[in-house]
């Protein structure tokens, strides 16, 4: 949690320009200046940063803890995807991206 | 029909971001027109273009600048600049009546080219998450109407080389029939991504690199004229009902009095001298003045084997035995072929001209045509010209023939 949130925060005093002095876990996003729009940017980035996939569904999530604790779910869900390929194949194949969907196969 | 001042005027030009500025550029003959240093050069037949210097960062904060292709940069700061210039003191209510028309020809290209590049060039599907607003051809105008809170009429023209043209004329139509008393009105282009200038290449109308000189390599009029030169940029003006621009005492810069529109239906590309002669006799009528008092035309010029003969044709035919004394410019010479927003740079040029009592000259005319024989004002300015109506020709691929009919301001 702590590595996710330190980098939530740099990017958004970065990125969005936001007075670190605001960036607390409660604070809702919308009054940090992140609407719908900059949440798509953030998730995308997210998406970049930690090597998940997000699902297409929309997601709701009001406040930077909710942002991080659903990054965490989505680290670990992977995580747990390669530590099962990895012991069920020979070699290992993980190319490093997590998905929240079912393996198709 | 209510009269119709231009009392703003905004640039980010290839001339220059002050009005004034790029106004003293043409009238000395100073093109924009350079070698195109960018990494892909390489890859272009002819790489030549006309840039504006523009650090978006002295304009936009980080998380806003990500929002905005190229093309909505140089609106949003075109339009910033032609209501400072105006100060027009915009009342909330006004505000709500307040039309924005904004003519763009190629729109977001820079934004869809690059998320192209992701997804066929680096087989990617990383598609940024702004790709669709950014590279919607209504985000300039949308943009403006965002920023400024003007809630009326938000109108994209796109209309290929003459959209700013009849954006214009267009918010004219609004303002002189009384629906409007204030709009922002123009044209902004950002063509100058690797997909846009391989295309205008693969059309062959660009033209060669003149090979003592790159800047001169645009060439209206002349014989040796082999196509035209693209160029990037935004013209804004702030267009406001006569009686409220006087009440104010507000600095007019000109008057808008006609606008003519036709359209040609025989080809794709090719112009016709009938459409043209058209257009600019609807300007005519529509400004309720006869042939005889149009002193200058902007011409569309553009220094293409199509265009300039088309041009010369339609201009007689309009003017008869007059055309040959009437004044003619081809501004493309100097600033480049702005597209969607080259008509709006014009019709600046054009005020300009008319407050300075000046023809603006058509420069790189080395070589006579026969096919091109009027007064193009040939490498130098004329001064001490009275002028008071001028035509602004635009003609665009897709047939779209727009004329402004403009006034010196009194």
């Amino acid at each position: 949690m702590t590595e996710t949130y330190d980098w939530l925060c740099t990017m958004l005093v970065a990125e969005y320009k936001i007075d670190p002095s605001r960036l607390v876990l409660d604070t809702p996003l919308e009054d940090l200046g992140i609407d719908s729009l900059g949440m798509a940017e953030l998730l995308f980035n997210v998406e970049d940063e930690f090597g998940i996939t997000l699902p297409p569904e929309p997601v709701d999530l009001p406040t930077l803890a909710h942002v991080v604790r659903f990054i965490d779910a989505l680290i670990l869900t992977r995580k747990a995807g390669q530590d099962a390929s990895a012991a069920a194949l020979p070699e290992h194949s993980a190319n490093g991206a997590g998905t929240l969907k079912p393996d198709p196969t | 029909m209510r009269r119709v001042a231009v009392t703003g005027l905004g640039l980010v030009s290839p001339l220059g971001h002050v009005a004034e500025e790029a106004f003293g550029a043409a009238r000395a003959g100073k093109s924009a027109i350079h070698r195109l240093d960018v990494p892909f050069a390489g890859r272009l037949v002819s790489p030549l273009a006309a840039t504006v210097q523009f650090d978006a960062a002295e304009h936009f904060e980080l998380p806003r600048q990500r929002m905005l292709d190229r093309v909505s940069q140089f609106a949003l700061v075109a339009a910033r600049r032609a209501l400072a210039d105006s100060d027009a003191g915009f009342s909330a209510a006004e505000r709500s009546r307040t039309g924005v028309f904004i003519g763009t020809g190629m729109g977001g290209i820079n934004t869809i080219d690059e998320g192209y590049q992701t997804l066929y060039g680096e087989e990617s599907d990383r598609i940024k998450p702004f790709m669709i607003f950014m590279g919607m051809y209504n985000a300039p105008a949308a943009w403006i109407g965002i920023e400024h809170g003007f809630s009326g009429p938000n109108l994209t023209y796109s209309t290929a080389c003459s959209s700013s043209a009849v954006a214009i004329g267009e918010a004219w139509l609004k303002l002189a029939h009384g629906d409007l008393d204030l709009a922002v009105a123009g044209g902004a282009e950002a063509p100058l991504s690797l997909g846009s200038l391989k295309a205008w290449e693969a059309l062959r109308t660009v033209a060669s690199v003149d090979a003592l000189d790159a800047s001169t390599s645009c060439k209206p009029f002349s014989k040796d004229r082999s196509g035209m030169v693209l160029g990037e940029g935004a013209a804004v003006l702030v267009l406001e009902s006569w009686e409220r621009a006087v009440a104010r005492g507000a600095f007019i810069h000109g008057e808008l009095i006609g606008y003519g529109l036709t359209t040609d239906t025989g080809h794709i590309t090719q112009p016709t001298v009938a459409g043209q002669a058209a257009a600019m006799r609807a300007a005519l009528q529509s400004a309720a003045i006869d042939a005889s008092a149009v002193d200058a035309i902007n011409a569309h010029g553009t220094g293409t084997r199509a265009n300039d003969g088309v041009e010369t044709a339609a201009i007689k035919d309009v003017f008869g035995e007059r055309a040959p004394f009437i004044p003619i410019s081809a501004t493309k010479a100097l600033h480049g072929h702005l597209l969607g927003a080259t008509a709006a740079l014009e019709v600046v040029l054009s005020l300009l001209a008319m407050q300075h009592s000046v023809a603006l000259p058509t420069m790189n005319l080395q070589v006579p045509d026969p096919d091109c024989d009027l007064d193009y004002v040939p490498n130098a300015a004329r001064e001490g010209l009275a002028i008071r109506t001028m035509l602004s020709n635009s003609f665009a691929f897709g047939g779209t023939n727009a004329v402004l009919a403009l006034r010196a301001a009194p």
